[in-house]
């Protein structure tokens, strides 16, 4: 089987030297330096097949960003191998970037303070694209994600969502077979997010574009991936399809509760006793939330007892959300007993 | 070559968005101006004082800043990367230029150029024009040739050292004033080297070898014979100093650890 990322042991470390205190440990830092080695990427093995659309998920600083960046050709593996679409990113790396496209969400591509049609005129001579499928590839792009009225503004004068259309546009002026995006839907709207969304499908559909995703917004992750890598202090916790993950971890159910009076942690707890409940406070100190094993005997024990000793304004069944399940598995760790 | 065509699809770019600053662009070439009439004036002023500087006269030292200001202007116009630490490494805009399928050095050279800078060729041409002609220099068929390749070794010298000093970066972000400190030590070698002492010669020549962007090449216009070994030393002291300096980048790049997110 031909894999068209496929890394083994990949390892990124960085050095970084802690400074004494004082000054006199300031002129003993002239001399020696205390050394510290942090490895951001742990060992990470991953094979992703053509037409693949991964979740890259994990918390701040679990080493997304720098494993990315390795496959991306522009940080170099400390050890282990990375072959991307054949080839080797940092050792070809001006013949390998051309075989992939980039989307960094808090990072531009396009050139500030020109019109976007410029920018990509730029890009298509730099990625030297022939004119016919430029015009032809360009123009289905644009149409589909609605930029076309954009096209000759500056970047510096369009919102966040209409300048992340252009960047996606922008990435895709040579029709990579493979695409990253990191954070590609951050501080956008609804709107924006479900276009984005729908067009990534788009083009996976349409083109087979392997698309590894980074992001902190996992309905991201529910509406276009149907795997996931989960990583977790350099090292990859879990790996396999989203749709496991729920079955395995989501099997509870949260009652949401709104008080008409305030409500303590104690006293709460004293009236489920008995039954295994969590219960956390939402926004203010009468709403609170009650996870349970999804069994309607227990479900329906502890809305009767709690019914029965506080008055209600408003009660919510809902299940735990993947974002919860995430969150579990980072607090728990990811091998479960039962 | 396509290096050469996404060149001018920059430089095209380029100009159109400078003029629609045309404003900007002109208080530009306006202070360029100025800061070189500044420098012409503090010549003029020393050699108020004497009529010679270690045997060179007025007109001789006015030629070799003629000639200075147009490899510098060369060097001005497209290595504007005094700041490359802070707006490419620690800004981490050098994520960007690594996933483009282009040597990253020249989208660097790309993205940062200031062709308003090329004026400083035309106040230099005028320079060396005019004291050439109070000296009663004579112009032989071959010397536009040789210009141009004096030309091209001194812009190389300040170019090398440039991008060697830019790619520290690639280890260490500190900020540090060594760039600015350069400047200064790269405007000694608009003066007739042999005014300094033995070893501010010697690092000016073999270190930091400013010398080859302004007195070693004029004294070849200038008949100076004494110097014409030197002279013609000065390609291929640019190639090496800049094609060691584009070696030693490209090993930073390798070493390049990313800004956090």
């Amino acid at each position: 089987m031909d894999y068209i990322i496929d890394v083994k042991d990949l390892r990124k470390e960085f050095t970084s030297h802690s400074s004494r205190s004082g000054l006199k440990g300031a002129f003993r830092d002239l001399f020696t330096r205390n050394y510290t080695i942090k490895t951001a990427v742990n060992d990470v093995s991953l094979q992703i097949k053509k037409g693949e659309m991964v979740g890259y998920i994990g918390e701040n600083g679990a080493g997304k960003s720098t494993t990315i960046k390795m496959l991306t050709g522009i940080l170099t593996p400390t050890s282990g191998l990375v072959r991307v679409n054949g080839m080797n990113p940092h050792k070809d790396r001006e013949q390998f970037v051309r075989s992939i496209g980039v989307v960094f969400g808090q990072r531009s591509q396009l050139w500030w303070d020109i019109a976007v049609q410029e920018s990509f005129r730029l890009l298509k001579k730099v990625y030297n694209v022939p004119d016919e499928f430029y015009n032809t590839h360009m123009a289905d792009v644009i149409k589909t994600l609605g930029i076309e009225p954009l096209l000759d503004k500056p970047v510096r004068k369009l919102s966040l969502g209409q300048r992340m259309r252009c960047e996606l546009a922008a990435a895709l002026i040579h029709n990579p077979p493979l695409l990253f995006l990191d954070e590609p839907t951050i501080g956008l709207d609804v709107l924006v997010k479900l276009r984005i969304r729908e067009f990534l499908k788009e083009i996976n559909a349409k083109y087979g574009t392997t698309i590894l995703l980074t992001t902190h917004d996992l309905s991201d992750i529910e509406a276009l991936c149907e795997r996931v890598i989960m990583l977790d202090e350099g090292q990859i916790i879990y790996d396999g399809a989203l749709r496991k993950l729920r079955e395995n971890w989501g099997e509870g159910k949260q009652i949401q509760f709104a008080f008409a009076e305030e409500a303590t942690h104690a006293e709460l707890q004293s009236l489920t006793q008995g039954h295994l409940v969590l219960w956390e406070q939402g926004g203010n100190a009468s709403n609170w939330t009650a996870s349970v094993e999804n069994n309607e005997d227990i479900i329906s024990a502890v809305i009767g007892r709690v019914v029965g000793a506080k008055k209600i304004a408003d009660l919510k069944i809902v299940e735990i959300t993947t974002e919860e399940i995430i969150r579990n598995i980072y607090e728990e760790g990811v091998i479960r007993n039962g | 070559m396509s290096y050469l065509s996404i060149f001018f699809q920059y430089a095209g770019q380029y100009l159109k968005t400078r003029l629609t600053y045309r404003a900007d662009m002109l208080v530009e070439i306006f202070s360029d101006l100025l800061f070189q009439a500044v420098n012409l004036i503090f010549i003029l002023v020393v050699f108020g004082h004497t009529s010679l500087l270690s045997g060179w006269s007025k007109d001789e030292m006015v030629f070799i800043y003629g000639f200075f200001l147009v490899p510098f202007a060369i060097f001005g116009a497209f290595f504007n990367i005094w700041d490359f630490t802070d707006r490419y490494i620690v800004k981490g805009e050098m994520d960007r230029i690594l996933t483009r399928p282009i040597h990253s050095l020249f989208q660097i050279i790309l993205e940062r150029m200031e062709l308003e800078s090329l004026f400083g060729v035309i106040t230099g041409l005028g320079i060396m024009f005019y004291s050439g002609h109070q000296l009663g220099l004579s112009l032989h068929w071959y010397d536009p040739f040789v210009f141009v390749l004096l030309v091209a070794g001194g812009a190389l010298v300040y170019a090398g050292i440039f991008v060697a000093l830019a790619s520290i970066g690639f280890w260490s972000d500190s900020k540090t004033d060594i760039m600015p400190m350069m400047y200064n030590i790269g405007n000694y070698g608009r003066y007739p080297v042999n005014i300094y002492n033995r070893i501010i010669r010697y690092v000016l020549t073999w270190i930091l070898p400013f010398a080859f962007v302004g007195v070693y090449p004029s004294a070849y216009f200038l008949g100076r014979d004494e110097w014409y070994g030197y002279a013609f030393f000065t390609p291929v002291i640019g190639v090496i100093f800049f094609g060691l300096s584009v070696v030693f980048w490209n090993y930073g790049v390798t070493k390049y650890r990313g800004a956090g997110n």
